[in-house]
């Protein structure tokens, strides 16, 4: 006798295996993330994204929680950088959880400056800063970056003082002095006569420099060392200076024309490295922090390196720059901001971390007091016995002051664009005279400012915001302004 | 047939039934289409600082859009793109399937393998090898190129100065296998007694192709030109890896990395959801424009 099919058995048939197969699939997956338990931090939460840094941080960190209850203690947890700046951006602005404190890179930093200062998601550190004087003993230039409308919202976890690293085998071999150079013609005309083509196929083999039109990092960081600007102090946009112009159209004259002193070998990369180690380059803009990364990549380049500090543009000009910087903010929703910033300042203003951050990375701290550490004066094998340390320091205080503008990125893209511009203009006409490309560097460099003017006046949050009525009498005057 | 009792039951059915078979749908639609694109028309004419902090600003955004260089900029790359891939990409795809068609070839599946191979790849993984194979002095093609041709410069910057061209050979090695295998699935349905009748006729290969194969393609290839558009004008994850951002004076910017940038690197949600816009109007005029262009062959 036929017996009807179950109502399960209809069920069952009414999808392929492969649907229930599917869908348990996803039952289960979602009953085990429901399941698994949060992870659960005790005490605070540090987030940085700088690797190198934390060998560094863990023994301070661990000192601080041997002393210090459950709920004070620092838990460090090291992200990648683009996820600690996606975190760090929806947090401030979607309230989602953040850390109690957070290690940020200068361009991450930036991006939390764009709306109303009253909504920036770090907590405003100035008055902090100058009632316990920390203002004066960090070196001054520091805070720069994490500066925005007035308030410090970061303390500064380097100065990043910039000098020039040169194969030093190559050039005393040349019976070059190089402390008879001063400015950058000194050196193109000390160091010309070691590019050389070395296979006869017409091409040089050896440059000058490492510097390419699309290096914007350098190319900024030399338009600053020459006393240009980007952004004034009211953040608006100054890019289309005559010193920047100046700059722009003797670095277009490097890299390309007859007059060719650079090549392209990027840092961080295999092509790079690869041309540093043949020789292909004898010298490179080095902040400290590079020196660190050299150390690492490059150990064959020891003891065949050493460092000056940068020719200057003009006879007794600024003989540095600054490239790079990180700071420890604490986020509004910090639990315990005041335990934040007692530990902000164990950490970031230890002689220990300074040693340690130097020794181990090549970074100066920022903590003047600290410049006196016998530490920097250690003979540095890899730089030819120099003290690279007290080279470095030497320049620290005369690094220039950075802007923290939101816009920082895109006025360095804009500059760059226009590098590559004059550079086609010099490849196209042949026209290596800065006095005669200086007319289009000038009108690059305002179709450059035209840019990033346009993006800054559009934001609404940077506008000086017009009277607002503070109380009800002064809402019923005649002067109130009404607002849409 | 129904009896006036069953008709009489089924008309008995309450009124909301059919929505409740119908709600799964409608909700989905609304949650997941509707209410984001009402959003984002209402935060195309917003700047906002995250969801907490907005301004109304009204139509800014497309004015300020309408005269911004960089999205002109991003439009002409696209569109160089676009024209590269239609232009270069289809007619060679069209000609390997020829090739791959024609009857007695042996190892077809083994070629047809072999050129559809890059599509497997991802982009991203694409994006990386070429920019290995683009470096100056050190990369594959300028040492192959310089090692068969000595005055061959081996600093020839690819990706600084022919960054459209780079970019569309990337593209071109990814998908001419794979708009090859539609070419040889509408080749294939070419009757062959058109072919044969046409031969007789006294018709060329030329002409055979022109007059025989191309009609009866016809609504494969103008697919296929509404996908290499549609494809191009979405086109970011290649350019993004191969150039590392926008390339050099934004030589490889196109109009989904701009929207990005203005998005997600900017924090400029409201702009970008601007450009949002302007491309789906774009993609809907193609779209359109297509349909209408088929309706019309298809009346002929």
């Amino acid at each position: 006798m036929h017996r009807p099919p179950s109502r399960l058995r209809t069920l069952l048939a009414s999808a392929s295996p492969a649907v229930w197969v599917l869908l348990a699939i996803a039952v289960v997956t979602s009953l085990y993330v429901w399941q698994r338990p949060a992870r659960h931090y005790e005490g605070l939460l540090f987030w940085t994204a700088a690797r190198a840094h934390t060998p560094a941080y863990a023994p301070l960190i661990e000192k601080w929680n041997r002393v210090h209850p459950p709920e004070k203690r620092v838990n460090m947890l090291l992200l990648d950088s683009g996820a600690l700046e996606r975190r760090m951006l929806s947090g401030f602005l979607s309230g989602t959880p953040v850390s109690d404190l957070m290690e940020v890179e200068r361009s991450v930093a930036g991006r939390a400056f764009t709306g109303p200062v009253e909504d920036v998601g770090f907590l405003d550190l100035t008055d902090r800063l100058r009632d316990e004087g920390l203002l004066d003993k960090i070196n001054a230039p520091s805070f720069g970056a994490w500066t925005t409308r007035g308030r410090i919202f970061g303390l500064p976890h380097d100065v990043h003082p910039v000098l020039l690293a040169y194969r030093s085998d190559i050039v005393e071999a040349a019976g070059i002095d190089v402390s008879q150079i001063e400015t950058w013609d000194d050196l193109i005309r000390a160091f010309r006569p070691l590019m050389k083509d070395f296979d006869g196929d017409g091409r040089t083999d050896r440059y000058i420099l490492n510097f390419w039109s699309t290096n914007g990092d350098v190319a900024t960081a030399l338009m600053l060392q020459a006393g240009g600007r980007f952004f004034d102090e009211n953040d608006r946009p100054v890019i289309n200076s005559e010193i920047n112009a100046r700059v722009l159209a003797t670095l277009a004259t490097w890299t390309a024309g007859t007059t060719r002193i650079s090549v392209d070998a990027p840092e961080f990369s295999a092509t790079g490295n690869q041309l540093r180690l043949q020789g292909t380059v004898i010298a490179s803009v080095m902040p400290d922090w590079l020196a660190g990364v050299w150390k690492i990549d490059l150990p064959a380049l020891s003891g065949k390196i050493k460092l000056m500090p940068l020719p200057t543009w003009t006879p007794g000009g600024r003989r540095t720059s600054a490239q790079g910087g990180s700071m420890l903010g604490i986020p509004k929703a910090s639990r315990d901001p005041e335990a934040c910033w007692a530990f902000a300042k164990e950490l970031y203003l230890s002689p220990a971390l300074a040693a340690e951050s130097y020794r181990a990375l090549s970074i100066i701290t920022p903590v003047k007091e600290f410049w006196s550490l016998p530490v920097f004066d250690e003979p540095d094998a890899y730089f030819g016995g120099q003290p690279a340390g007290r080279l470095f320091i030497n320049q620290a205080p005369n690094v220039p002051t950075r802007s923290s503008s939101p816009y920082g990125t895109l006025a360095q893209a804009r500059i760059t664009d226009a590098l590559i511009s004059l550079a086609a203009v010099i490849n196209r006409t042949g026209e290596t005279d800065v006095e005669k490309l200086l007319p289009e560097a000038r009108r690059l460099l305002d179709f450059a400012q035209d840019q990033v003017a346009r993006q800054v006046d559009r934001n609404v949050f940077l506008r000086p915001s017009p009277p607002v009525a503070t109380s009800v009498s002064e809402l019923s005057a005649p002067s109130a302004v009404s607002q849409p | 047939m129904n009896t006036p009792a069953k008709r009489r039951r089924f008309r008995s059915e309450p009124t909301w039934v059919p929505w409740l078979f119908l709600a799964p749908f409608l909700v989905t639609i609304a949650v997941f289409l509707a209410w984001p694109l009402i959003q984002s028309v209402l935060l195309s004419m917003q700047q906002t600082y995250g969801p907490r902090t907005t301004r109304w600003i009204g139509f800014e955004n497309f004015t300020f859009l309408l005269g911004d260089p960089l999205f002109w900029k991003a439009l002409r790359n696209t569109v160089v793109f676009a024209c590269g891939s239609v232009f270069l990409q289809l007619p060679l795809s069209l000609g390997l399937a020829m090739l791959l068609n024609r009857p007695g070839l042996k190892g077809r599946a083994f070629f047809r393998l072999i050129f559809f191979a890059p599509s497997l790849v991802g982009l991203v993984f694409v994006g990386l090898m070429f920019a290995l194979m683009f470096e100056k002095r050190t990369g594959m093609i300028n040492v192959a190129l310089h090692a068969l041709f000595a005055s061959f410069n081996p600093e020839f910057p690819w990706l600084q100065e022919y960054v459209m061209p780079a970019l569309i050979l990337a593209a071109l090695w990814l998908y001419v296998g794979f708009n090859m295998i539609y070419f040889l699935a509408a080749l294939q349905h070419v009757p062959a007694e058109l072919m044969e009748a046409a031969a007789l006729d006294g018709a060329g290969p030329w002409q055979r192709f022109r007059h025989v194969v191309v009609p009866e393609i016809m609504p494969v290839v103008s697919f296929v030109v509404l996908l290499s558009l549609l494809g191009s004008f979405q086109l970011f994850e290649l350019p993004f890896i191969l150039l590392n951002g926008p390339g050099p004076d934004n030589s490889g910017l196109t109009i989904v990395m701009y929207l990005y940038q203005m998005g997600f690197s900017a924090n400029d949600l409201g702009y970008a959801s601007a450009i949002g816009w302007m491309l789906a109007l774009m993609l809907g005029t193609f779209a359109l424009g297509q349909r209408l262009w088929m309706k019309k062959e298809e009346a002929k």
